[in-house]
């Protein structure tokens, strides 16, 4: 064998090695979006993909499954989700505060914006336009989860109401707040 | 002539709609509250002291300081408006070197010199019970909201506490926007709402508190402006009233003051706000907070 076929079998071999080697690597998961236009068929496709390495894709996930549910609303919709965090913080993926957070931002009255352990006037007064943009912002995602996603337009309306409630109370409060310095 | 009191006739009229809007059918649903509402609720909310018994006797005593001065103004307010019906009829506008024009013109200006003088001799009375109840809401907001709550434990004390069944409190929110009615009204309204506030749940009391303690200061500040420039307006209609001249001003500062004092007849159509949520749930997540 001459130098020059010598020199071409090496490379080849190594060649050859490398893709051996490659197809033995695993593929990184694709994390398709659920195709299911129906929400239970969705949750467990997206359950499938979360076990299968799509941790990351998340927040998508949990966006693509609210697109679903504004396609068919309905006030059971709101369990389907709860259990579905419960799921996602049983398995790992989601702290329980996570799972908390997730949820009450859609589906709950309560603004998690106004969660906080210090007193208002050290605390929320002098952030006071940052708390109640958050609490706007939160309350479109209630728009979504509590009047898109699960018909309950009593419960939009009263966190509609008290997110003008702490606005004016807030305002109050600050203002006497500061007129004690 | 006198920007300070036309804001503080206009502004005090027109400047809760901004923020108050949304809750012109709240009158309704409070009176009903105040029948309905309460009792298991006040049970289990902590209670908050934002009405001393000085607040609700500061209250009664502004309502009277208003009244009086709404009495004292009501004759002087009703000739003002016979006599420019009068300077308008005899086509007065653009007449002004008329003799019998620059008469009425001076009659205008001296009953508009009246309404300053009373106001002027009402004012300090009112000054002082308007202070006197914004410093009480003050330092009860500051300590009962500001300093012993959190952002959570104010939104629970607005929200009311839940029932463990899941069913909200029926207690409905508080009045907001008082536009359009005479101002002794409104406070006669403010004083009955927190004399009888010991039946009613915290959230409502938060609210009414503010929406209050807001009115007091505003109104505060628009009287000590208002105290300040009346003495340089009524030099400048002194000075008027060798000429006969009737300033722009002047009648809007008159109805100015009659909309607030006797109310403004376009504000009173109070717009409907969304119906309060029965909170009424099906389902309830073992993640809700």
């Amino acid at each position: 064998m001459t130098n020059t076929s010598r020199h071409t079998f090496r490379i080849t071999g190594v060649i050859a090695a490398l893709l051996t080697l490659a197809s033995c690597a695993s593929n990184p998961p694709t994390c398709p979006s659920p195709q299911s236009r129906n929400l239970d068929s969705a949750i467990g496709s997206v359950k499938s993909s979360l076990n299968s390495g799509c941790q990351a894709h998340f927040d998508r996930f949990y966006d693509d499954l609210l697109v679903i549910a504004e396609g068919d609303p309905k006030p059971e919709n709101k369990r389907e989700f709860s259990e579905f965090l419960v799921w996602s913080s049983e398995q790992g993926l989601l702290s329980t505060r996570q799972a908390q957070d997730y949820y009450n931002r859609y589906f709950n009255v309560k603004f998690m914006s106004m969660r906080g352990d210090y007193n208002n006037c050290s605390h929320t007064c002098p952030n006071k336009q940052k708390v109640l943009f958050d609490m706007e912002r939160e309350l479109s995602d209630k728009e979504r989860g509590l009047l898109k996603v699960s018909m309950d337009a009593d419960a939009y309306y009263r966190a509609d109401r008290l997110y003008q409630e702490v606005e004016l109370v807030l305002e109050a409060t600050c203002f006497a707040c500061a007129a004690s310095r | 002539m006198n920007p300070s009191l036309a804001s503080f006739c206009a502004a005090t009229a027109n400047r809760s709609h901004s923020r108050r809007s949304f809750a012109g059918a709240m009158t309704l649903s409070l009176v009903v509250a105040m029948i309905v509402a309460v009792p298991a609720q006040a049970a289990n909310t902590p209670t908050i002291r934002l009405f001393p018994t000085t607040v609700v006797e500061d209250l009664r005593q502004t309502g009277n300081v208003a009244r009086d001065m709404e009495t004292g103004l009501q004759d002087v307010i009703g000739r003002l408006d016979q006599q420019q019906q009068l300077y308008q009829e005899s086509k007065c506008d653009g007449a002004e070197n008329d003799t019998g024009c620059q008469r009425l013109a001076r009659q205008i200006g001296a009953s508009y010199l009246e309404m300053l003088t009373v106001m002027e001799e009402r004012l300090p009375d009112m000054e002082h019970t308007v202070n006197n109840t914004r410093v009480s809401l003050e330092k009860g907001l500051r300590n009962e909201l500001g300093k012993k709550m959190t952002p959570w434990t104010l939104q629970e004390t607005l929200l009311g506490k839940v029932s463990a069944t899941g069913e909200a409190s029926a207690t409905a929110p508080s009045l907001r926007g008082r536009s359009g009615m005479r101002l002794s009204e409104r406070f006669k309204q403010y004083y009955q709402l927190v004399a009888t506030s010991g039946s009613r749940g915290d959230q409502s009391l938060a609210v009414l508190a503010s929406d209050i303690y807001l009115d007091m200061e505003e109104t505060s500040t628009l009287i000590e402006r208002t105290r300040q420039e009346i003495a340089r307006a009524t030099l400048m209609e002194q000075l008027n009233q060798s000429f006969g001249i009737i300033t722009p001003e002047m009648m809007e500062v008159v109805g100015g003051v009659k909309s607030i004092l006797f109310g403004d007849e376009e504000s009173r159509a109070l717009v409907a706000g969304p119906p309060p949520g029965s909170l009424e749930q099906a389902y309830r997540s073992p993640l809700e907070q």
